[in-house]
Parts: structure tokens; sequence; C-alpha cells
């Protein structure tokens, strides 16, 4: 009698923690409020999502904690970071592959002999890379603000962080938050981290999103709870992690002059209608640089490509990136004023998403508040929806 | 039969000519608006078009500018201009001017020593002749060599012209220079002439007079005797341009702090309707980041001193930190926060926008010009094309 009773109880603790892992995957990072997913402020999906490229990195260095508390404070429907991996195989958010232009790595004696010269993307690059550092050589450095031009006062106060401590942010909003990570320079990462068991970048990328629950295709239930959409350059990971995750993803194109990395296929290749038909198997839309949908000659906008058009008929969204406040990035027509710019992109041209460094500005462009009165918790001071008078 | 012909054609053309601004009826216009803080288009739409042509007037106005703002100075002849610097190098082409090249001068201008081609050493001819430039390197270039000089009279006329009320906001600007360098018949100073020529094309009345609201006007300067010698001449509204800390006016040598105190409230307010202070000095910054606001404006306004601040411009680095590199985060601060009734700007668009988005229409109509005013307003929205 007393093993069954053993069993019975071995049984139900196995069932408990069973049901924890299937329920939350979260038993191994507990966090403060214990049932995240319920009760909260649905992510907005009437308009374009207002995403926050790199967090609020017009005021916070890029990537850190700070930066994506900031902009989920500011109305980001969606938080966004690049993932790397150090050397010893630990995801990392960070945007270049070397350390060199947000830390302070070249102030470490002891790091001074880890210069190299590597080849990335068909350049060769001179720097600390992030694949020769360990995680927690990584930690100890701190991060500063890329542009001069931005607020320097937060400089080597924060740290890079993991794509598991990214994650959390996301989770542990009080509103619901999406994330959008990137697989970033998949063939970089590949040459140069192994994992155990054969196993790849892209496959520990998509390991980490499910240990933390995310799954679903666009629009469902299990999607609308954990927001996410996976982005990269490189065709063939999405395709790749297609058969791993039904989580939407986003293929990323660069500029005109730039082929993918590894297909090495062109802009006009990848952006063709029947690239787009196959592509659309794989991905929901697409992410290209903002300059190359409505090209600017002496930074003035020209007529506007199909790009757009046809990437909608192929029912793709379109997140067109990076969208600046400072008049350093705006077209003349738009008279230096980033809302003109803002207003133009959403209701002339009609993307579905936006990456911003300003998530603050685009969540006060009229029509992009939380709700039609102006939003009361931000303060944010929009309290209409009158914007037809603009005169782009 | 030919001398009463000619003698009606005289007549008429007398009265033509007395009543300039009558070509236009100002009456069935689109009134101004006067329920939220002025939107004084610093220059015209200078952050477009360069500064103080008819073209960036024009631009302004059709931007949604109340007020379009000039400084006027005199040519050689005692013509009035619209033009900025007292010199003409960095907004023309005057250094490319073989014909001028001999016209170089080094003058003391506010205590300080300025070389370069004057203004007051030419005609205005040849203020014509010259072509103006975009200032900042920053801003669209495209219009460089297209626009000229523009007179007092030429810059009257394209408000009047307006198919709404707009309003002018002139500066009499370097006073003591103009007066030093150009000379009248009849013993006429710069600021005589000046108010002659508002009183030619009928700008008259106190603030908020009926004459007023017709032709709105504000007549500003750094120089509080020319506005005093105005007074009795003029009962257009006038406001007192304040520098910064460190600058003494230009006619009395009295320091910022003295002109800021409350004893000269009290005096200054008996000629003018309100203070024009360099933004920076109302909130001062440290580090780019601003620093606990002073009270200037409080003080101002417990003299019932209108507060005009200059100048905004969208550019990040004219920004401080809290606004976020956002123009529109700091025209909040400004009109919600700190509580200014009017605002010189180089981007009259973007704040047209943003008080068209956040303050359409009045929000408590006390008189029935207010009430009228607002059915007025409701309805252009549906006019619009």
């Amino acid at each position: 009698m007393a093993s069954s009773g053993w069993y019975v109880v071995s049984v139900i603790l196995f069932i408990q923690l069973f049901l924890a892992r299937v329920r939350g995957a979260r038993s191994y990072y507990p966090l403060s409020s214990g049932s995240y997913n319920h009760a909260k402020q649905p992510l907005q999906t009437f308009r374009p999502y207002n995403i926050a490229h790199r967090g609020s990195n017009g005021e916070i260095p890029e990537e850190t904690v700070a930066a994506y508390l900031r902009a989920i404070e500011e109305g980001a429907d969606f938080i966004e970071t690049d993932i790397l991996s150090s050397k010893d195989g630990v995801l990392i958010c960070f945007h270049d592959v070397i350390l060199d232009l947000t830390t302070d790595v070249g102030n470490y004696t002891k790091f001074a002999n880890r210069k190299r010269t590597y080849e990335v993307q068909g350049q060769n690059i001179t720097g600390y890379f992030v694949v020769d550092f360990t995680l927690e050589e990584l930690k100890s450095l701190r991060v500063k603000q890329r542009y001069p031009f931005r607020d320097q006062q937060y400089n080597w106060k924060f740290s890079i962080i993991t794509f598991e401590e990214f994650i959390s942010v996301g989770l542990e909003a009080e509103r619901t938050v999406g994330i959008y990570p990137e697989i970033k320079n998949p063939v970089f990462i590949n040459q140069h981290v192994k994992w155990a068991n054969g196993k790849r970048f892209e496959d520990i990328f998509v390991e980490t999103l499910k240990k933390y629950g995310y799954k679903g295709s666009y629009m469902s239930r299990d999607w609308l709870k954990q927001p996410l959409f996976i982005q990269s350059f490189a065709p063939t990971s999405l395709i790749y992690i297609s058969k791993l995750t039904d989580s939407p993803k986003i293929l990323l194109i660069d500029d005109v002059t730039m082929p993918t990395q590894d297909t090495n296929q062109s802009y006009w290749e990848i952006t063709s209608d029947s690239y787009l038909q196959f592509i659309r198997n794989y991905v929901v839309g697409i992410g290209p640089w903002k300059d190359t949908i409505v090209p600017a000659v002496n930074n003035y906008l020209t007529t506007p490509t199909d790009l757009v058009a046809r990437a909608h008929a192929h029912n793709l969204q379109v997140h067109p990136y990076t969208y600046r406040n400072e008049n350093l990035f705006l077209h003349f027509d738009f008279h230096q004023d980033p809302y003109a710019e803002y207003t133009y992109w959403i209701h002339k041209i009609g993307v579905d998403g936006l990456f911003t460094d300003f998530m603050g500005s685009l969540h006060m462009v009229p029509g992009m508040d939380l709700s039609s009165e102006g939003c009361k918790e931000c303060g944010c001071f929009i309290k209409d929806n009158f914007w037809h008078d603009l005169s782009i | 039969m030919a001398s009463i012909w000619n003698i009606s054609v005289l007549l008429l053309l007398v009265f033509g000519a007395a009543n300039a601004e009558s070509n236009v009826n100002q009456e069935a216009k689109k009134p101004i608006q006067t329920f939220r803080p002025y939107n004084v288009a610093h220059r015209g739409a200078c952050g477009e078009i360069p500064e103080e042509t008819a073209a960036a007037y024009h631009r302004a106005i059709e931007i949604g500018a109340d007020f379009i703002e000039t400084d006027i100075l005199a040519s050689k002849d005692g013509q009035l201009v619209c033009f900025h610097d007292v010199t003409l190098d960095d907004t023309t082409d005057v250094k490319n001017r073989t014909e001028f090249s001999d016209r170089k001068r080094t003058y003391e201008v506010q205590g300080v020593n300025v070389t370069g081609y004057f203004v007051v050493d030419f005609t205005l001819e040849e203020l014509k002749s010259l072509k103006v430039k975009q200032r900042f390197s920053f801003r669209d270039q495209q219009y460089n060599g297209k626009y000229s000089i523009i007179t007092f009279e030429e810059y009257i006329t394209i408000a009047l012209y307006a198919d709404r009320t707009v309003g002018i906001y002139p500066e009499i600007k370097n006073p003591v220079h103009i007066n030093e360098h150009v000379k009248w018949t009849n013993g006429k100073k710069f600021e005589d002439i000046f108010v002659e020529t508002l009183q030619k094309y009928g700008y008259k009345g106190t603030y908020l007079s009926e004459s007023w609201l017709k032709q709105p006007v504000f007549i500003q300067s750094f120089a509080p005797t020319s506005l005093i010698y105005i007074s009795n001449k003029t009962d257009s509204p006038k406001v007192f341009l304040i520098d910064d800390v460190s600058i003494p006016t230009q006619d009395t040598n009295q320091s910022y702090a003295e002109i800021t105190s409350d004893g000269y409230f009290s005096y200054i307010s008996q000629y003018v309707v309100g203070i024009g202070p360099w933004k920076d000095t109302i909130v001062r910054p440290q580090d780019n980041y601003l620093t606990t606001p002073t009270d200037l404006v409080a003080r101002a306004h417990a003299h019932k001193l209108q507060v005009h601040p200059y100048t905004f411009r969208n550019e990040n680095s004219y920004l401080h930190f809290n606004f976020h590199q956002d123009p529109y985060q700091e025209y909040d601060y400004w009109i919600n926060q700190i509580g200014v009734d009017g605002l010189f700007t180089d981007f009259t668009g973007s704040l047209h926008l943003y008080q068209e988005h956040t303050s359409p229409y009045p929000k408590d109509i006390k008189t029935s010009d207010d009430l009228l005013r607002k059915i007025e307003y409701i309805i252009s929205k549906y006019e619009r094309a």
C-alpha cells in the first residue's frame, strides 16, 4: 500500500511539474508578478504597429533594459532587438558584430589582445567581436549611446542583456507588449559559434522563444497573448525555422545594393513578384529600408515605388525601418518635422508597422494613441484624431 | 467736359491712394484666432525657405501662421526693408558682386565692432539687385538665389492680400544704428517712418479692438525708448523684446535684471502689452536639460503683460533633451506648462498642426463674439477642399 501511495504522489508531482512547464515555462526564472498572462490590456491591432527599434534608443543607450522599459512606458506595441551570440553560445541583445562603437571594450587592458579582422557579409571588419567574448566578459562591459548628438548622460551605466532578459522585460510589462527579435548575422554567427548536438544559432533562437511560451500563428489566441515577430535578413534562416515554429516571421530587406548574406540574391530579385509569392509561404511581411520604398534625391522624396502595393497584393505586411526625429534623418518634404514623416508613411503610403527610435513621438501621432481620447496614463497630448489637414 | 472728366479721375485716384488697404475687403475674411497662443512665423517660414522673402511669408500663411514676423531696417536712401542682420554677408550673394566690392565697412553696433557689407550703405535699388539665400546650411538650399529682399510695404501687402486675417509683427530693428547712419527729411527718425508706413495701410487700434482685429499688428523692439517714442503716435500694441541675460539694451544700456524687475514691468506696461524674451532665459538649460523655470512669466502675467518667447526650431540641435528631439513636446511644454501667450517659431507649420490637434476650438465661450467665431471656425473646416 505504501509503495502505491508513493507512486500516486510521485505521479501527481510529475504531472504538476509537467503542467508547470506547459503552462508558463517560467519555473527556471521565477519573477515577481505571478500570473502575468491574465487581465492585461491587449495589444492593439487596428493601427500600424509602433515598433521600438532597439528600445527607446533616441533617449537611452540601445538594447538595454532601461531602453526597453522606457519604450514600453512611451507606448510601444513591440520592443525590438538584434540577437547575436557570445563565444560560449549564449544569445544576447546586441546590434553590431563588434563592440567598439557602443561599449567601453577598448578601455580594458585584459581584452587588448582580442582585436580581430573577420569577413562579414563580404567585407573585412576589424574590431572586438561579440563572438570572441564569453557572456561573463560581455556582461562586464558598459554600454554607451551610439550617436554623439543624443543624450550622453546614461553612458557607462548599463550592461548588455541576454535574449532571455529581453523576453522577461516584454512579459513583465503591465500591458501586452510584443517582442520583435532579429536572427542577426546568422551566417557569421554559425561560422564562429558552435553548439552541442549539432544545433545551430537558429535552433537555439527558437528554443529560447518556445521556452517562454511564444507560439501561435499571427493573430491566433496564443499570439495575441504573447505577440512576436521573428525578423531576419537571411531568408534561409526564416525558412529553416518555419518547421520549428509557427510564429510569424518578417523578411528584412536591405538597401538596393546589398545582396542577401546567405543566398546572395539582389534586392531586385527578392522584391520581385515571384519572390514575394514564394516567400509568402514562410513570412507574413517584409521589413524594407524606407528609402528604398520611396527613394530620395537631394534629400527630397521622389515618386514612391510600388513595393508596398505589391507586398500588400501578396498579403504581406510592410514594416519599414527606421524612423528618427533628428532633422539630419528627415527629408526636406517633412520640414524637419518628424510628425509629418510619420503621418506621410501611415496615411499616404499605408504601412503596417514602423521601426522607430522615437516610439514616444510615434505614439502621439494622431490616430496612433491607445484610445481616441488620447492616452491618459502616459500623458500624451493628442486628444483628437483630426489629421487630414496635413499638407504633405 | 474734359475738365470734369479729369477732375473725377483725379478724385478717384486721390481716394484710391488714400485707402491703400481697402483694395482687399478685410471684413469678409476668416478672423484671427485669439483663444490660444499666437503662432508667430518668425521671419516667415524660414525653416523651409530663405528668411524674410515674399515666398517665405506666403508659405507661412499657407501653413497656418497667425502672424508673420519681420525685422525692419533702412536702406541708404531711407527705404524701409525687411532684413534681419545689419550686414548682408550671411544671407545674400553680396560677396560675389564685384560692383559692391568696395562697400565693406567696419561699424560699431551695440558696442561690438562688426565688419561687412552694411544694409545702410546700399540704396534700395542695389539691395533689390541682390539674391537671398538660406541662412542655415542644414536647411533646404534649393531656393538660394531665387528671391530678393522685400520692402516693408511689400510685406504688409502680403498680409493684407491673404485670404484670411493674418497679422503682422514687424520689429523696429537696431534703431540706434539706423538713426546714426540714415537721415530722413524734416528731421524725421526711423521710428516715425516706421509708424507712418503702418498708418498708411490702415493699421490702428488698441489690442483686441475692432480695428485691430481687422488688421492685427504687434510692433516689437529691443529698444524701449523707441517703443515709448512711438506710443503717442500709434495706439497699436507694442511688445518689448528682451535679449540674453548678458546683453544690455542698446539705447538705455540697462541690464537684463533691471528690465525684468517688477519695478520696470510696472513702468513699461504703460507702453507695451507684452514682452518677447529669449526662451532660454525663462527656463535656463544646463547640459542641455531644462532647470527649474524662473518666475518671469508669472511676474509678467501679474503685470498684465503677454509673453511671446523666441525662437522655437524643429532641429534637434535646438531642442533640450527633455523634449526627446521632438519639437511638439517642446511646444506642449511651453504652451501647457509654462503658459506663454505666443511663440516665435521658424516652423509655423508644425506649431499650427500641434495647436490644431490639441486645441482646435475654444473650450469656453464667454461672449457672443466667441460663439460666432466658433461657428465660423467649424464651418470653415468644411469649406476646405
